[in-house]
């Protein structure tokens, strides 16, 4: 039968990492969702279900997004469907049970016909890892939509270090997903309570062929964030069509003759 | 005799006097600069003249060759897209400011100043662009300072400074020609050679916020790498009232070791 | 695995090439032509040798080709490499020099040789005219071997190909050690660094030519039209 969960925890707990173990332990077919948060005075949404998904997605290539009814009548006849429904990062739970759950998330479950059995909170729950986690009613958010772009490695590598080092604003934490001129995506990570940055490349590449199809997103929480300098810096790391061409046709010409690279 | 080597002033007019205080009251009457004494910063004119003012020898760097020539760096000069862009972005403010007297000044430095078995550099007597950082092949870094015939190279440009002995080397060879049978084996003995870089008086990036520059001892044969205390605040505060990247002033105030570091040791700029 | 051919400074001789591909057809398994650059030069026209290595004939061995010294004057004096002109030739050997090679190569030809490459790196083995130090870096067996490894060092490979220093021959590094002492904030580190064993290898030029076989690092110096100058020890190479 199908199993259902709700997972709720505040931003930086790790929840994503767990969520991918979860479902890549489960041997059956599995599907994600990451509910759509009521919007709070002073906070941009954490609209970073994008990367979040993108990355799961590229992780479990079968994965179902669970937004999308199309199959999910073949789901509901399968026994051992695995479904993980995550609240936004600004939902709250109260209680175990789902009768704890409240009357928005409720309706959003019913819309979507799903019924959780369980429901797990990190910070509550003694199974889960009990990660860092940030105290996100105090916390600016902002989400930067990267669609179609590309990085300049070593622009992205010195952005990064800059962002999560405190020059555009006390970043908490930081998550993305970053395209790189050779076909490749980065899953971004970091929280101010870890050391260092976590940065594992997508499975999927991009063919050398225009500008990226997937999503990408950079999504930040902290206080006193400069957004202005974070997007006129990102606005400096990014390719234009020329340079991006330039590297795609190197690697076009790569392709079918892996002789005689260029000095 | 000792005498001060001073590099990378990069327009920051308060580390430039506090180094300069720390040499004086150690009684060095000898200083060479070997260069940038703009770019980054918000103080060019004032820089340039006092280094004027104090008559020190002083060799061209790559930002002071820009600033007379017009942005002339190759693209390898700048280890990524956004360091490229803000250093034009620097650059085009400094070009604009600095006065036709400093700029004639500027393009009057020599390339390179040698004293006895001393050479002076900005970044390498190969190139004012190439960085001879600490960890390049001990090999190349030889090669560098004999192919210059000099015993001691002082040189900056990585803003990281370091004092380099290389000694006791040899080279095994076996060379074969055309129409013998025979290869030749010899061994030559490699001489002993010394790399001393000047770190950074105004944009120090060795992991702390201090400037730094050199004193050499010529009689004890020693070097020492002295760090010096500044009010970065106020260069700081004078690089926003400017209008300069804001993010230089962040670099400056965390003196990030990080920040645009050029990696590629043994690359050398084929530009003319 | 097949043999390499490595030849340069054909300075537009047709003959000189034709030659040298019948004596390729002579050898056995050679599957690689390299030209590396001076396929041009003022003192005679090069538009049939380049006709030629464009078009090659179906009984020849494809040429690979990188640009040389003669071509790097010729394209910086048509405006491929931004202000510069052919100063260096200039100096050497004066305007009449740049007029007779511009005259050399018809303006057709210029914007195939503006595409070549400035070298090759194949297996680990970098292929070029002089080093990447310099297009006009002459190497021969007397350069100083700190110079040697410096040029492999740039590179990163363990053999470099160079045809600029005109003569035919094999360094081999083969041992050899250097101490470094760095002194900086961080205290003192000291290291022993081993000569790594690589090696500089001259393939000649014009007649002069170099066979070889990555599978066996085995060097043949050959003359056009001649037996190899290695006669006794041909086919075998230097061990």
């Amino acid at each position: 039968m199908t199993q259902t969960w709700l997972i709720s925890g505040p931003p930086g707990c790790g929840k994503t990492n767990w969520i991918l173990n979860a479902l890549k332990s489960h041997a059956g077919p599995c599907g994600y969702l990451r509910l759509e948060g009521g919007s709070r005075p002073g906070l941009e949404q954490g609209r970073d279900s994008s990367i979040d998904w993108n990355w799961l997605k590229d992780q479990i290539p079968q994965l179902t997004d669970l937004r999308s009814n199309e199959d999910s009548g073949d789901y509901e006849q399968h026994e051992s469907t695995f479904k993980i429904v995550e609240l936004s990062q600004f939902q709250t739970l109260r209680g175990t049970e789902p009768d704890g759950v409240n009357t928005i998330v409720k309706a959003q479950l019913e819309e979507l016909n799903l019924k959780p059995q369980r429901i797990r909170h990190f910070g509550e729950d003694p199974e889960l890892p009990k990660g860092d986690t940030l105290d996100y009613n105090t916390l600016e958010s902002l989400s930067i939509k990267l669609n179609q772009k590309v990085w300049d490695p070593n622009s992205l590598s010195s952005f990064w270090f800059e962002l999560v080092n405190g020059a555009y604003g006390d970043v908490y934490r930081a998550k993305a997903l970053m395209n790189l001129p050779d076909g490749r995506a980065f899953y971004c990570n970091w929280i101010v309570t870890q050391k260092g940055s976590q940065f594992l490349p997508l499975n999927a590449v991009e063919q050398p062929n225009g500008r990226p199809k997937r999503q990408s997103a950079l999504v930040l929480q902290g206080k006193a964030l400069n957004g202005l300098d974070v997007q006129s810096t990102i606005h400096d790391c990014l390719l234009n069509d020329d340079v991006l061409e330039m590297h795609q046709a190197q690697r076009r010409s790569q392709q079918p003759n892996p002789y005689q690279p260029a000095l | 005799m000792a005498h001060a080597v001073i590099s990378c002033l990069h327009a920051n007019l308060a580390a430039v006097e506090a180094v300069l205080d720390d040499i004086d009251q150690q009684g060095i009457e000898t200083i060479t600069c070997l260069g940038d004494l703009v770019g980054y910063g918000p103080q060019p004119n004032e820089v340039v003249e006092l280094v004027r003012q104090r008559n020190i020898p002083t060799c061209q760097g790559c930002w002071d060759e820009d600033i007379i020539d017009g942005l002339n760096a190759c693209e390898c000069s700048y280890p990524s897209q956004l360091a490229e862009r803000r250093g034009h972005r620097a650059h085009h403010w400094a070009a604009e400011r600095i006065t036709k007297d400093n700029k004639d000044f500027l393009a009057g430095l020599p390339m390179t100043l040698r004293r006895g078995p001393f050479l002076f550099v900005h970044g390498s007597p190969n190139s004012q662009h190439e960085y001879l950082l600490p960890g390049m092949s001990a090999f190349a870094a030889l090669e560098r300072v004999e192919s210059a015939e000099a015993d001691t190279l002082f040189c900056g440009h990585t803003h990281q400074p370091y004092v380099r002995e290389l000694r006791d080397g040899s080279i095994r060879m076996k060379l074969e020609k055309p129409g013998t049978d025979q290869s030749v084996e010899q061994e030559i003995t490699l001489p002993i050679r010394r790399i001393v870089n000047a770190g950074s008086v105004g944009e120090p990036r060795h992991g702390n916020t201090h400037a730094t520059y050199v004193i050499h001892d010529e009689i004890k044969e020693k070097v020492i790498i002295r760090e010096v205390q500044y009010d970065v605040a106020k260069t700081c505060q004078a690089i926003i009232e400017q209008g300069l990247p804001e993010v230089f002033a962040w670099r400056l105030s965390h003196g990030f070791e990080y920040a645009e570091r050029a990696d590629d040791a043994d690359h050398v700029c084929e530009r003319s | 695995m097949k043999r390499w051919a490595l030849i340069s400074g054909l300075h537009g001789d047709l003959e000189l090439y034709e030659q040298i591909q019948n004596d390729l057809k002579h050898q056995r398994s050679i599957d690689s032509l390299f030209v590396l650059g001076d396929l041009i030069g003022p003192d005679r026209n090069c538009d049939a040798l380049l006709d030629r290595i464009r078009n090659p004939k179906r009984s020849d061995i494809k040429p690979d080709c990188v640009y040389g010294w003669w071509e790097e004057q010729l394209l910086a004096e048509c405006g491929y490499r931004g202000d510069r002109r052919a100063q260096a030739l200039r100096m050497s050997d004066g305007e009449e020099a740049v007029n007779q090679l511009m005259n050399a190569v018809d303006s057709s030809h210029v914007p195939w040789l503006a595409s070549l490459k400035f070298g090759f790196i194949e297996l680990d083995c970098a292929l070029i005219h002089a080093s990447s130090a310099d297009i006009g870096d002459k190497l021969t067996p007397e350069t100083s071997p700190l110079i040697l490894l410096d040029r492999l060092t740039r590179l990163d490979v363990n053999r470099l190909f160079t045809a600029k220093g005109g003569q035919q021959f094999r360094v081999k590094l083969t041992g050899g050690t250097i101490q470094s002492h760095i002194k900086d904030h961080e205290g003192m580190q000291k290291a022993n660094h081993a000569v790594p064993k690589r090696s500089v290898i001259g393939i000649g030029q014009q007649t002069a030519y170099t066979l070889y076989d990555p599978a066996t690092d085995l060097v043949e110096f050959m003359e056009a039209g001649g037996k190899a100058p290695t006669s006794k020890r041909q086919g075998l190479g230097f061990a």
